[in-house]
């Protein structure tokens, strides 16, 4: 059976369907989710609720693109929303224990490569990062970025070479790694 | 420019290292997401827009932008070190204009809220209007997602402020009769401060009043 046929099937209620179109799927929501938000209970919050609205809102897949396309467009849609929500919040209790640790901070010692990598990617600006992240660590096309994230597939190239070069300079340490 | 920072050795290390390094996703658990999701489906309430909420939800929306637009050109005016240049009568009286619209609109949303709230608190202690209060919160947390989600959430008092107010209206949009969780919502409202924080953005007086300070 193909996606069309069962897209169709999903939406005229046959609950087999939907479980079959969740199991295609799932694995590269989650993942983009969990790469994305560097946390479990977050990915898998983000996964449910991404399959939530495209079950919900079937009806409107017209199909015009492929219903992966559209299933991304949702999960990144829903990912960054929802790290916005919780930067904030976090910021909030940042705000506060940083004002209880003055006086108590400490010199931290030299973080390895992953934690470097990981700070370094964590740092760069959210577009920079979500493009970063879905090219070069998940796979996905620039045109594949570009349609989930409605920005051109220049745009797309444009800020994961920003994306490199910032990464570049802040890693410049493990140079000796790739020359 | 970014040409001259094409490493395909670097591209390829930073490639191989952050696919290994950088947030590695564990297996995915399929069942227990496909478990929550269905629950969640049959749990789901559905809320239909009748025609006059379609119509305040497009209200809102004008709202919002309408604030966001206003603020954002208002800040783009602004110079530099906060000097404020001697404006022209024209824009001087356009300014004018754009602030009392942001005023008038941002001081109807939060009277209306002062109003629902204070109302919640002394009354929502039947079934009865546990729903009608649930469904006036839904109302309320459009607006307020809305504006939270605009340019106009960028002022961290006001943001401040809709974060808490979102909080409580999701509260109550859940509500289903309970009295157990009236109380614990007004708990929640009277430890927050919510009221009293509502309360000081509003302007004394009447009509279109500064809402400077507060917001």
């Amino acid at each position: 059976m193909d996606e069309s046929q069962l897209i169709a099937r999903v939406r005229a209620g046959d609950s087999a369907a939907q479980r079959a179109l969740y199991d295609a799927h799932v694995d590269r929501v989650y993942r983009l989710a969990f790469r994305l938000a560097g946390d479990d209970a977050l990915a898998q919050d983000f996964t449910q609720e991404t399959f939530i609205r495209a079950f919900d809102r079937l009806g409107s897949f017209r199909g015009d693109a492929a219903f992966s396309t559209w299933l991304h467009t949702i999960t990144t849609t829903v990912v960054l929303n929802g790290l916005r929500k919780v930067k904030r919040l976090r910021q909030r209790e940042t705000d506060i224990d940083d004002a209880q640790a003055i006086g108590v901070m400490k010199r931290e010692s030299e973080p390895d490569l992953k934690m470097r990598l990981t700070k370094a990617i964590d740092e760069l600006p959210e577009g920079y990062r979500t493009v970063f992240v879905m090219h070069d660590v998940e796979g996905y096309t620039h045109e594949e970025i570009g349609a989930a994230l409605g920005v051109e597939t220049g745009t797309s190239k444009a800020q994961l070479s920003r994306a490199r070069a910032k990464l570049r300079v802040v890693l410049a340490d493990f140079a000796g790694e790739w020359t | 420019m970014t040409d001259q920072h094409e490493d395909p050795k670097f591209e390829q290390w930073l490639k191989d290292v952050a696919r290994t390094a950088y947030h590695a996703p564990r297996p995915t658990p399929r069942e227990e997401m496909w478990a929550r999701i269905q629950d969640a489906r049959r749990h789901k309430h559905v809320i239909e827009l009748r025609p006059w909420m379609r119509w305040a939800v497009a209200a809102a929306a004008v709202l919002v932008l309408g604030i966001g637009i206003g603020r954002w050109t208002v800040r783009q005016q602004q110079p530099a070190g906060g000097v404020t240049p001697v404006a022209s009568g024209t824009d001087a009286s356009r300014d004018s204009s754009r602030d009392l619209a942001y005023e008038v609109a941002a001081t109807q949303y939060l009277s209306r809220t002062e109003a629902f709230l204070t109302s919640f608190r002394a009354d929502a202690h039947t079934p009865a209007s546990s729903a009608r209060f649930a469904t006036q919160a839904r109302d309320l947390l459009t607006t307020t997602q809305l504006m939270l989600d605009s340019p106009a959430g960028s002022d961290p008092h006001l943001r401040a402020l809709l974060e808490d107010l979102e909080l409580v209206l999701v509260q109550i949009s859940e509500l289903n009769g309970g009295a157990h969780d009236t109380d614990l919502i007004t708990q929640g409202m009277n430890e927050s401060n919510v009221l009293p924080k509502l309360r000081s953005a509003i302007p004394a007086g009447p009509g279109p009043v500064r809402t400077q300070g507060a917001l």
